[in-house]
């Protein structure tokens, strides 16, 4: 049933919609525009380990424990979470250990079930908590700084951006969009430019090593380019 | 401040819409796939967000809570219950008449005898109202009549996790929403800078009786109504600091372009929803400010620390979590949620109830005076107490100087002040032994009733479907406790 309304005209149109059709039918239950939805946890961490090439695709195996704040075990139950390396941080979401006394916050955060009882459809919510996993948890951060260092591979500015646009969203910006991005780029790299240690420090959050031979202004310049992508809305949905 | 459950006119939400419909499994899992039951209680307008509930039920008497769980379950018998008449029975096995079959737990219940244990400490009545208070709480004893003392409290169940949940959520399997999260989700936001519901953890001396972020959690209904736990230490609130590096100058720069895409991606889709998404970041930015601006105590006077205790100065313990709470409310943040664990005492009683009493009988008693002082106790409601209450009887020897006591579901007290609540009476009574309520039970249902009464809500009228019924705080049950309202 699932394959059925997956592949239907119905299901694979567009979700965009006029102000008209907005007004008459602002939920869709008349399916006149296609589904529109955000991503949930597993898929918003699962896509930014995917787009900046850090995502470890090894199948199954025991629970892993990726980057969480310190002292939340202990704060509660007086236990300490022993935080994971290399591979185990960037695994498929599905293989985090799952506690359910004090479960990964910024899987929660995101609508995740704590796994009390069966859910038989998530909530999918926007808070400003989810805002501050996406701009401050250093999972993010990290990935940030890898799709900006795959953006430094192509040549001009505009190239750049276009690239990890097209990255995060599967097309191409418009002008406007571009030129936004460009701006975003220019104010950062004037601020690093003041800073180069700073740049420094964004680049080392995380435990993966830096890349050789990019210029640390221009890269912490595009991961905030690349940060910023992650928080776009069309990057969190689906259309 | 501006807040949408008091300012009339609110329109329907979207959630309001869907639970009218009423849909299969099928029906709701092509609705889930096509995206047509998103559930995000964001109006477009603002950060704010509103609540279910267009206008109150009833009149409300309060408009924010602060509820003061003291996690373990505080002896009643040793802080409001005086029972003269345990002296005299002292070492007295419990009388099957007065236990009448209540089930025990593995602690106690394959123990030889159960000595019945009056407590060492003494006790006086105080202020006009006369409350019987121990000399454990000297300061909560001139605060008396300020109080609501509800001596006849009693809960379904014996063990901590369980009788917590059924506490904070109505029900002893976890997996529903918590009252903040209720509360939330029906009131909606009354703040534009913080979180609707707050939450912040300290702990006793000794080892205690973990907890849970369930607790504070959102159930069933949408994460946005979850507890947002503020913590001690670096981050007051998680992934709350910019990442090394990154000063404030630079995320304003990369909001206002991030906005600047998102307002774009709004003018072609139309969707709200990016509207919804654009004022969660803004306010993500301010709460970088407010949180850190809520939590430095350093513009408090030394009035301050006089009144709450040196240990306010220090971040993370209860008397600093009070002065905290304070100043959250103050701030107009509607479910303030601290926990206090290790009240659990099973052994060495007497000498580990007094290091739990020096830790919070000042800083509760100075948060009623403080808000008092402030003209905030009439419209904020103060919480004091646990899960359960404490056995008449030892858990393990009773000698002359320590015993202990096991968990007791039958009767235990709590207090409550400010926001709609009589000030001044002690309300229920429990037998001489001190085992079983005598007068006006309270069942934890009917505390969560007259709860959401005080706030403005009907109990029975606040609810969720979900698996294909409604839901609500008390469930099935619970009725408002009128005698103990103003």
């Amino acid at each position: 049933m699932q394959r059925l309304i997956v592949t239907s005209a119905t299901y694979r149109q567009q979700s965009e919609a006029t102000p008209k059709l907005l007004e008459l039918d602002p939920d869709n239950k008349l399916l006149a525009r296609g589904p529109r939805l955000r991503l949930s946890a597993e898929m918003v961490r699962d896509q930014a380990l995917a787009v900046s090439g850090l995502l470890d695709r090894t199948l199954g195996g025991p629970a892993v424990k990726p980057y969480q704040p310190g002292g939340l075990w202990q704060e509660k139950a007086g236990i300490r979470y022993e935080q994971g390396s290399g591979p185990d941080l960037y695994r498929r979401t599905l293989y985090t250990f799952f506690k359910r006394t004090s479960p990964p916050p910024s899987l929660i955060t995101f609508d995740m079930p704590t796994r009390a009882q069966c859910v038989m459809r998530r909530q999918r919510t926007a808070t400003p908590m989810q805002a501050l996993v996406l701009l401050n948890d250093p999972q993010y951060v990290e990935a940030s700084r890898h799709i900006a260092a795959r953006m430094l591979g192509k040549e001009t500015l505009e190239d750049q951006i276009a690239f990890g646009f097209r990255l995060l969203t599967g097309r191409s910006p418009d002008p406007s969009e571009t030129k936004a991005l460009q701006t975003l780029y220019t104010e950062q790299l004037e601020e690093f430019s003041k800073d180069p240690a700073a740049a420094r420090q964004l680049l080392e959050t995380g435990e993966s090593q830096l890349q050789a031979g990019l210029d640390p202004v221009e890269w912490a310049a595009h991961t905030m380019v690349a940060n910023a992508l992650l928080s776009f809305d069309e990057v969190i949905e689906k259309y | 401040m501006s807040d949408p459950f008091y300012d009339a006119g609110c329109c329907m939400n979207r959630r309001h819409f869907f639970s009218k419909l009423s849909l299969g499994i099928g029906g709701a899992a092509l609705a889930f796939l096509m995206g047509c039951a998103q559930t995000s209680d964001q109006l477009a307008a603002g950060s704010a967000f509103r609540g279910i509930l267009n206008s109150p039920h009833i009149a409300p008497k309060a408009r924010r809570i602060i509820y003061l769980f003291q996690s373990g379950g505080p002896s009643q018998l040793e802080l409001f219950d005086y029972k003269p008449t345990l002296q005299q029975r002292r070492g007295q096995d419990l009388p099957e008449s007065i236990r009448m079959g209540q089930r025990l737990t593995d602690m106690t219940a394959y123990q030889n005898s159960l000595p019945l244990a009056p407590s060492l400490n003494s006790f006086a009545q105080h202020g006009n109202s006369g409350a019987w208070i121990s000399d454990l709480l000297p300061y909560t004893s001139k605060i008396a009549d300020e109080l609501c003392i509800v001596r006849s409290m009693y809960t379904e169940a014996i063990n901590h996790d369980p009788a917590i949940t059924f506490f904070q959520t109505g029900s002893q399997q976890p997996g529903r929403p918590s009252m903040g999260a209720w509360l939330s989700y029906g009131l909606g936001s009354s703040n534009e800078d913080l979180p609707t519901f707050c939450v912040l953890l300290s702990r006793g001396l000794q080892r205690p009786q973990p907890i849970y972020s369930r607790l504070w959690g959102n159930g069933f209904l949408a994460a946005l109504h979850q507890g947002v736990q503020f913590r001690a230490g670096g981050d007051p609130v998680l992934y709350l600091n910019n990442p090394p590096g990154l000063n404030t100058g630079d995320r304003r720069s990369m909001l206002k372009h991030l906005a600047r895409l998102n307002e774009m991606h709004y003018d072609v889709t139309g969707d709200p929803e990016i509207q919804s998404r654009i004022a969660q970041y803004e306010m993500a930015y301010r709460m970088q400010t407010s949180v850190p601006d809520v939590t430095d105590l350093s513009d408090e006077p030394e009035a301050t620390f006089e009144l709450y205790g040196e240990a306010a100065r220090t971040p993370g313990t209860y008397a600093a979590n009070c002065l905290l709470a304070r100043r959250l409310a103050e701030r107009d943040v509607r479910f303030i949620q601290l926990y206090h664990m290790g009240w659990d005492q099973h052994s060495n009683l007497p000498s580990d109830i007094a290091l739990q009493c020096k830790d919070t009988d000042q800083p509760s008693a100075a948060l009623v005076t403080d808000l008092k002082q402030r003209g905030l106790l009439d419209d904020t409601l103060v919480i004091w107490g646990g899960e359960f209450g404490r056995t008449n009887y030892s858990q393990g020897t009773l000698t002359e100087t320590n015993y202990g006591r096991d968990h007791h579901p039958r009767c235990f007290t709590i207090w409550m002040a400010g926001g709609g609540i009589k000030p001044g009476l002690t309300y229920g009574a429990t037998d001489d032994l001190g085992y079983n309520i005598t007068q006006n039970p309270v069942h934890v249902h009917d505390f969560q009733a007259t709860i959401l009464y005080l706030l403005g809500i009907e109990h029975e009228r606040l609810t969720f479907r979900h698996q294909g019924r409604r839901y609500r705080l008390t469930d099935v049950h619970g009725h408002v406790v009128q005698d103990l309202l103003t």
